[in-house]
């Protein structure tokens, strides 16, 4: 009898441990956020605030989870993929320069060939000692920036000295046609490279070290987001969003709702894609893979469709 | 009486910025081009940016959804339909109604006149075309629109099927493979050459079969 009392607690060990094996999890579609008259192409976070740029409108424009526009900045030309962030550069505001010590949005303007940055309502824009072509995105960490210049096919890169720049037009490896969207992490440089229909990598000497999307038919790759554990990438055309995990291989496709993508980044557990032509935000939420579905959710081709 | 001058110098202000605002606008030529396949921001944009090459151009205007593009440009420079239309083919978009009215108030479009069609001599064809994208519709639709004796021409972006109505007396399916590869699009029988290809904006750049 004493045997089996103390059987009982092992058994019971061994369910709940089973219980707590951790299951696997994926995006799954939650909702579209009409945006009243704003066409976006970019997305940026500040806290919990979403910023996107309205290409067509010329503006900035921050938004809540309803889709209401709480506040609009006006007069860009073109703005494109934006970005948050803090680093010590040289800025003016075509009478004086100074340094950049504080938290700003980076706002390329594909119109105007520059890098305007916004804190409050105050306007400056970034000093850079080479001529920008279309710069279409940015990205800024810690005192880096990247920048990706369209019609040049470059990035140029300020590594917190120095600014370098690499890439040229072609196919080849390390090669751009028409970059449009960049985010540096850590360690690396990502690029969506729209046109050749790929995302690229490289070190932060502008060393080429992987290329990813070539075998899933991308029609214009048009934004890039990377996370701690996953690669997004926008398919314009074929509206859809590419997830990828850190080793290249295609995790999940997602198709719901997804109409002319042209950004994509991460709030908490939601995902957010910009819909540029209808105008629209599409949030997506990670959630447990559902078993009835396993056959089907496993196949990357396949998003789960039953929510 | 201080306050009677100031109005007076306001008035006086309004009435000069008013006149020397219409004789700016009577100094230039308004252009307004129709234009298809604004589809990707990024191409329509850099429509935008070409014609801000011209100097002298000032308000330069892009609806994406609709295509309308408008901009004013020197009446002394005498800017020409064909330059226009040229720019805009230049820049890899297809020109559909561009119409000028000139400092003077003279207009001109690039209307063409429709030639009737003999709805008993139409025949439907098919043809495969190398595409990819809204702006590769427009272009191979108005491209072959454009030729004699077509009554309709649809392209499918999904399939690459191009239906036609046409008079096969004034158009061969022939002659519309040879339209569309003069256009950048290649079809079975007729390749662009790389040059027309290569010119081609960056989400028309359809893979080629050898």
């Amino acid at each position: 009898m004493k045997k089996f009392l103390y059987l009982i607690p092992i058994v019971i060990g061994i369910i709940s441990c089973e219980e707590k094996e951790t299951v696997p999890q994926e995006w799954q579609f939650e909702k579209v956020v009409e945006l009243d008259g704003v066409n976006p192409i970019g997305v940026a976070l500040d806290g919990n605030d979403i910023f996107l740029s309205d290409g067509d409108h010329n503006r900035i424009v921050k938004v809540d989870l309803d889709g209401e526009i709480l506040f609009s900045m006006e007069n860009f030309e073109r703005p494109m993929h934006i970005d948050f962030g803090e680093a010590d550069m040289e800025i003016t505001d075509k009478i004086s320069t100074s340094i950049l010590k504080e938290r700003a949005l980076f706002i390329p303007e594909y119109g105007r060939d520059s890098i305007a940055i916004m804190r409050d309502n105050k306007r400056d824009y970034l000093i850079i000692n080479d001529s920008l072509d279309a710069p279409a995105g940015i990205s800024v960490y810690d005192n880096e920036i990247a920048i990706a210049d369209f019609y040049t096919n470059r990035i140029l890169y300020y590594n917190g000295s120095e600014w370098i720049n690499f890439g040229k037009e072609g196919k080849a490896a390390g090669d751009f046609y028409y970059p449009t969207d960049v985010q540096i992490t850590v360690d690396n440089i990502f690029v969506a490279d729209a046109y050749n229909n790929r995302g690229q990598v490289f070190d932060k000497t502008g060393r080429f070290l992987a290329q990813f999307g070539k075998d899933e038919n991308f029609n214009a790759a048009t934004g890039i987001y990377v996370s701690d554990n996953e690669i997004f990438l926008t398919d314009f055309e074929n509206n859809r969003v590419v997830v990828f995990g850190k080793d290249y291989t295609v995790k999940q496709i997602l198709k719901t709702n997804i109409d002319k993508p042209t950004d994509v980044i991460v709030l908490d557990q939601q995902l957010l894609i910009t819909n540029y032509r209808k105008g629209e935000l599409v949030i997506f939420k990670l959630g447990d893979k559902l078993i009835k579905e396993k056959s089907k959710s496993e196949d990357p081709e396949h998003e789960n469709h039953n929510h | 009486m201080k306050n009677t001058i100031f109005i007076a110098t306001i008035i006086f202000g309004l009435f000069a910025f008013a006149k020397a605002d219409a004789q700016t606008k009577k100094d230039r030529d308004q252009f307004e081009v129709q234009v298809d396949g604004l589809g990707c921001p990024f191409c329509a944009y850099g429509l935008e940016k070409k014609f801000k090459e011209f100097k002298g151009i000032k308000d330069v205007k892009i609806e994406i959804e609709t295509g309308d593009f408008s901009f004013s440009y020197p009446a002394s420079k005498n800017l020409t339909m064909d330059a226009v239309v040229e720019q805009v083919k230049k820049a890899g978009y297809t020109p559909n109604l561009a119409t000028i009215t000139r400092a003077n108030g003279a207009v001109e479009t690039n209307a063409k006149e429709t030639v009737a069609i003999k709805q008993g001599n139409l025949t439907n064809s098919e043809l495969y075309v190398n595409g990819k994208c809204g702006m590769c519709k427009a272009r191979i639709e108005k491209t072959v629109s454009d030729l004699p004796g077509v009554a309709s021409a649809t392209w499918d972006v999904k399939t690459g099927m191009l239906t036609l109505e046409h008079d096969t007396s004034l158009t061969t399916k022939k002659a519309v493979a040879n339209a569309v590869a003069n256009a950048g699009h290649d079809t079975k029988t007729v390749k662009s050459d790389d040059a027309t290809y290569d010119a081609l904006p960056a989400c028309c750049h359809y893979k080629r079969t050898k």
